[in-house]
């Protein structure tokens, strides 16, 4: 409705005062009266009020008296005026409310009972303050129930036109999937066009519904609000860390919902730039994995060629005889272990502490390698900090926004909340550079569309147009003329006319993109996939950290570079040292000082210094038969890397492979020995989001079968092995880490971290910046072909782990079909369904096609999370030489019709 | 004097005359009409109100009346009823309980179940008889419930009519729970009064 929230910072408004209740209270003139009034501390009944976007106006609770005026007024969208009286009391008031809930309530259905929403419910909630127990007249509409969507139902008979759902989607998640539509004689609320609806389902409008209107398929009528078992956890699903509540009733989760369904509806506005409360697709419909029939309740072992169920001691005994075996006759460098980064702080911490205590060896690493690392790295290098240093409350306030590298709605669609709420409550410009159209490249005010592949170049232009447009910050740049003149010299062969041929960016563009980054207050740039799992990520990075330094924005508050990561736990793995360069606390392995800190703690000998190999040179190690030994937790090489990395014939050559899983994956079918470990909602522990949160996971339910939290089954295999580890829980791991890495927890807020870049720029910034912007042509040449193919994640899964939920499964099922751009399709005479030829260098594979206006011309897409049929076999592997980061997310093809 | 109330002690000691005067209200009562009710061979008549065995009930078409709400699974003090509902998937949208389990050995009989029922689907009977050797038959399973409810049905009706839950009047047999219906597949005839 367009009133102005008053705690909107750039609101200008004069402040006025005005009498509630006798007493007199200040405001910002022309807010709504409702939220002075619950300022004040006093919440009026309201039901179609919510503190995220603009009053609508709809349900009539959120009346007051106001002097002069003789009906009472809604106060929600009433004007905060100079003078005004208030009265929100008295007898008069309570009538004409209960008049209002009447009114609802006669033409609502009598369908409590049965109704999903039942003591959940604020129509409930209402009558039963209001004293209503009959009604004069009641009608009922009768309006059959929407169930066409896979996933929510709409009942319009229970619906009271609060327009929460439809305000919530259009505003906040500036989605816009619902309307109201007049069908039948009443307003109802349905999906866009009045067809099935078919959105981003993130299930805020199904949070935000006072009563029953809009139910969860999933869990229909499985429950009652009040049977249920609400656990505050964190997310499984991606580097977001929202907090939901997994609901759970007899040990079976049944549902769960966001801090937007229960929050008080009162809230602070200014608080939802730190997160307004909701959860994804993911999060909300994909917590069937947890008691899929699919999980591990036995551990595993191999007799023959078949893996048969073992009792826990037996598996133990046979792994740990076998591991102790190797070690004893080939040396602690013959084993190795393999995490992921959908493991807690507590586990990646033990993991690396047994590999290198426990087992000796320093070949381990984590998942964050597949292209975390590089940010991290870049980040270490040049900054001294390896995570992001904003966090959302920073990315919601800004100014600026360079998106580069992001398909941030499908990776992290809270973050992309966030960056929505910039652009419609905070007015940022936000400059999109991706190959694809993307969803926030349909919101932003500067979308970019750009050849695939040609980000790094694209970021030389803009440091090349920031030095010509003369957007240099003389503070920053004063500080290290040596280094900027070493800048300089670097970018001089670069040509924007050149870099606008070949990435597609128009010269014009670049100029506005860096102007408006320089001249913006607070300026972000946020890298993801597109930069740090594509070749040559490591150096894009410091590129982008150099355009942050010359235009000063790396030492502002509310700027800065920072990347999302895809895994929850990816930072936490990096900053656990669950990586053959780090040591907890992302010291580097080599660092004496630390080294002696560690082993005293650890009371063991550390492995030598400058030993290790990471995630490629462990598989290399396998294939050679160097390592004899694998330890894999959670991971699955063989499903994720293609295959001309060769990972099955790696893995064939072990002698022992141990694997640690909820589930039966492709690569523990290869081991000789399968433990089962529990999900996350079976164990406690702690996650760190991508702003450096320290967010905490809590158990839901007693684990599955003979299931174990992976830090258990370390602990029993470290004892068995020698180390006198007494670890009970992981609180006790806790404690551990609290002494060694004091600070890192901090109560779940981020480490305020300050970036320095002058130990960077005065040691050796020259050399290292005269090769970054060597004068190259996309790292990938077209050699004859001339499809670009692009693997990557989509907004309804998340890695494999999101294929055995069936929910998102059912609402996004593996098509096997590759997405190309309706144009390209035109032209080679192919429709829907039809069958093509893809060849790459590598192979060649047959499959249908469909028709996605998201993709750009020359390119093709097809989901990384499914392997039938195996495109990603079709990608070639390049191994970044600083960081050892593998990518295989694009490659060059041809496509012809089979 | 002295002599008479010797002779009447002496005589009543002879006699045990203190024990044919206790044992007159003995022989009194020998002849006392007795109140015993002389079970099982005799049962006391029950009133319409008498919370016995627990049942559930069905329309007069068959169908089951429980919609599987939990309400009275709330209302329970002893928290002995167990309801699992679900979506019957050959009805859409039709909320019915899959399971409904009674432990009648913790049940209290009070009857707060029946009256929070808003169907009228559980009623409480005059059975009072199913005392048992296995103690597992002693938790009343959903089928255990209508059979009960199938055999007492009379009894169960009474109850609900004593109560004030249900009139004995062809209105009320005829009305029952409307579902909310699916676009996609309706599954009840609409109300009468809509035709």
């Amino acid at each position: 409705m367009g009133l102005k929230p008053g705690t909107n910072p750039d609101v200008e408004a004069v402040t006025i005062e005005l009498s509630i209740d006798g007493k007199s209270v200040t405001a910002k003139s022309g807010v709504s009266l409702y939220d002075v009034i619950s300022s004040t501390g006093k919440i009026i009944p309201a039901m179609c009020y919510h503190y995220t976007f603009d009053p609508f106006g709809s349900c009539g609770m959120c009346l007051v008296m106001q002097e002069g005026k003789k009906a009472p007024v809604r106060s929600c969208t009433a004007k905060a005026a100079a003078g005004m009286i208030i009265k929100t009391d008295g007898d008069d008031l309570f009538l004409a409310r209960k008049k209002a809930v009447e009114k609802h309530l006669s033409v609502h259905p009598l369908d409590c009972p049965v109704c999903d929403a039942d003591g959940h419910c604020e129509l409930q909630d209402m009558a039963f303050r209001h004293g209503v127990t009959n009604l004069a007249n009641a009608k009922q509409k009768f309006i059959p129930e929407d169930t066409r969507s896979p996933v929510l139902d709409f009942n319009m008979n229970r619906c009271i036109a609060c327009a929460e759902c439809i305000n919530v989607c259009k505003d906040v998640l500036m989605i816009d999937a619902l309307q109201f539509m007049k069908k039948g004689g009443f307003n109802q609320v349905v999906p866009k066009g009045d067809l099935a609806l078919s959105c981003e389902f993130c299930g805020d409008c199904l949070a935000v519904c006072p009563v029953g209107a809009i139910t969860n398929k999933f869990s229909k009528y499985l429950y009652k609000p009040w049977q249920m078992k609400k656990t505050t956890t964190t997310c499984n699903y991606c580097g977001d860390g929202c907090q939901m509540y997994l609901e759970t009733k007899d040990a079976e989760v049944v549902r769960v919902t966001s801090p937007l369904s229960w929050k008080n509806k009162w809230g602070d506005r200014a608080e939802t730039a730190k997160g307004h409360g909701g959860i994804c697709v993911r999060g909300r419909f994909g917590f069937e994995y947890i008691d899929s029939a699919a999980r591990l309740k036995q551990p595993l072992l191999r007799k023959g060629n078949q893996l048969v169920e073992a009792p826990w001691l037996e598996t133990m005994h046979q792994v740990v005889d076998r591991f102790s075996e190797i070690r004893r006759k080939h040396g602690p460098d013959a084993i190795a272990g393999l995490i992921t980064a959908r493991c807690t702080n507590e586990e990646l911490y033990l993991f690396q502490k047994l590999m290198r205590a426990g087992f000796q060896t320093n070949h381990l690493d984590s998942s964050a390698r597949y292209g975390h690392l590089n940010f991290v790295h870049a980040s270490q290098h040049a900054l001294g900090i390896g995570r992001s240093p904003n966090d959302w409350e920073d990315l919601t306030k800004a100014k600026a926004v360079i998106l580069i590298g992001s398909n941030l709605t499908e990776t992290n669609p809270l973050t992309a909340v966030r960056i929505k709420e910039a652009i419609r409550v905070y007015k940022a410009q936000v400059v999109v550079i991706d190959s694809a159209v993307t969803n926030m490249a349909k919101l932003a005010s500067h979308p970019v569309l750009i050849a695939p592949g040609t980000e790094g170049l694209v970021i030389d232009g803009l440091v090349k147009a920031a030095l010509e447009l003369d957007l240099i910050d003389e503070t920053s740049v004063k500080k290290h003329p040596h280094a900027f003149e070493a800048l300089k010299a670097a970018v001089a062969h670069v040509s924007l006319e050149q870099v606008a041929v070949q990435t597609r960016m128009s010269v014009e563009s670049l100029k506005d993109t860096v102007t408006i980054f320089a001249e913006a207050s607070r300026s972000i740039i946020l890298c993801a996939e597109g930069i740090v799992r594509r070749p040559d990520g490591y150096q894009n990075v410091l590129k982008l950290i150099d355009l942050a330094w010359i235009t000063g924005k790396l030492d502002q508050p509310g700027c800065g570079v920072n990347t999302v990561t895809e895994e929850p736990n990816e930072q936490g793995a990096v900053d656990m040292g669950a990586a053959p360069e780090f040591l907890p606390g992302q010291v580097s392995f080599n660092d004496q000082t630390a080294r002696d800190r560690f082993a005293k703690a650890w009371d063991v000998t550390l492995p030598a210094a400058g030993s290790g190999a990471n995630l490629v040179e462990i598989l290399k190690g396998c294939k050679t038969g160097q390592i004899r030994a694998l330890y894999v937790i959670g991971e699955n090489p063989l499903a994720t890397l293609p295959a001309s990395m060769e990972v099955r014939a790696a893995l064939d050559r072990l002698e022992l492979l141990v694997v640690q899983d909820p589930f039966l994956t492709e690569t523990a079918r290869m081991a000789h020995a399968v433990l089962p470990a529990c999900t996350s909602a079976e164990k406690d522990g702690t996650f760190t989001n991508l702003e450096g949160r320290v967010l905490r996971v809590r158990e839901a339910i007693d684990p599955i079968g003979e299931s174990l939290p992976d830090w258990h089954i370390m602990t029993a295999l470290a004892n068995a092995l020698g180390c006198q580890w007494e670890y009970e829980s992981s609180n006790d791991v806790q404690a551990e880490i609290m002494k060694l890495l004091p600070g890192y927890y901090n109560l779940g807020q981020p480490r305020k971290v300050v970036p320095v870049i002058d130990h960077y720029l005065s040691n050796g910034y020259a050399a290292d910046v005269a090769v970054r912007y060597r004068a190259s042509a996309p790292s990938d040449a077209k050699n004859g072909r001339p499809f670009a193919l692009l693997m990557g994640q989509v907004l309804y899964h998340s890695g494999k782990l999101s294929t055995e939920a069936i929910g998102l499964i059912t609402i996004a099922p593996n098509t096997g079909r590759l997405r190309m751009n309706p144009q390209d399709m035109e032209r080679l005479a192919v429709s829907e369904g039809t069958t093509v030829r893809l060849t790459s260098d590598l192979g060649s594979m047959q499959l249908a096609v469909q028709s996605d206006h998201s993709i750009a011309p020359q390119t093709c897409f097809f989901p990384e999370h499914f392997n039938e049929p195996p495109v990603k076999d079709l990608m070639s592997v390049q191994v970044d030489p600083t960081t050892g980061v593998p990518t295989f997310k694009q490659t060059r093809v041809t496509i012809e019709k089979a | 004097m002295r002599v008479a109330a010797l002779t009447k002690q002496i005589l009543q000691a002879a006699l045990f005359y203190e024990i044919w005067d206790a044992m007159k209200v003995t022989f009194k009562h020998m002849f006392h009409k007795p109140i015993t009710f002389q079970y099982p061979r005799e049962q006391r008549t029950l009133p319409d109100t008498h919370r016995g065995a627990l049942a559930l009930l069905r329309y007069d078409d068959h169908q089951e009346r429980c919609v599987g709400c939990d309400l009275c699974e709330a209302a329970c003090p002893s928290r002995c009823i167990k309801v699992i509902s679900l979506e019957d998937p050959e009805r859409p949208l039709q909320r019915y309980a899959s399971e409904f389990y009674i432990d009648i050995t913790k049940c209290v009989f009070c009857g707060y179940c029946v009256e929070a029922c808003p169907v009228n689907a559980l009623a409480m009977t005059k059975m009072y008889e199913f005392s048992t050797h296995d103690k597992r038959t002693l938790l009343f399973d959903k089928k255990r419930l209508y059979e009960i409810g199938e055999r007492h049905l009379e009894d169960a009706k009474k109850y609900l009519y004593a109560h004030n839950q249900e009139k004995n009047v062809e209105e009320s047999r005829e009305y029952r729970y409307y579902f909310p219906q699916s676009v996609l597949k309706p599954t009840q005839p609409p109300p009468k009064h809509l035709g």
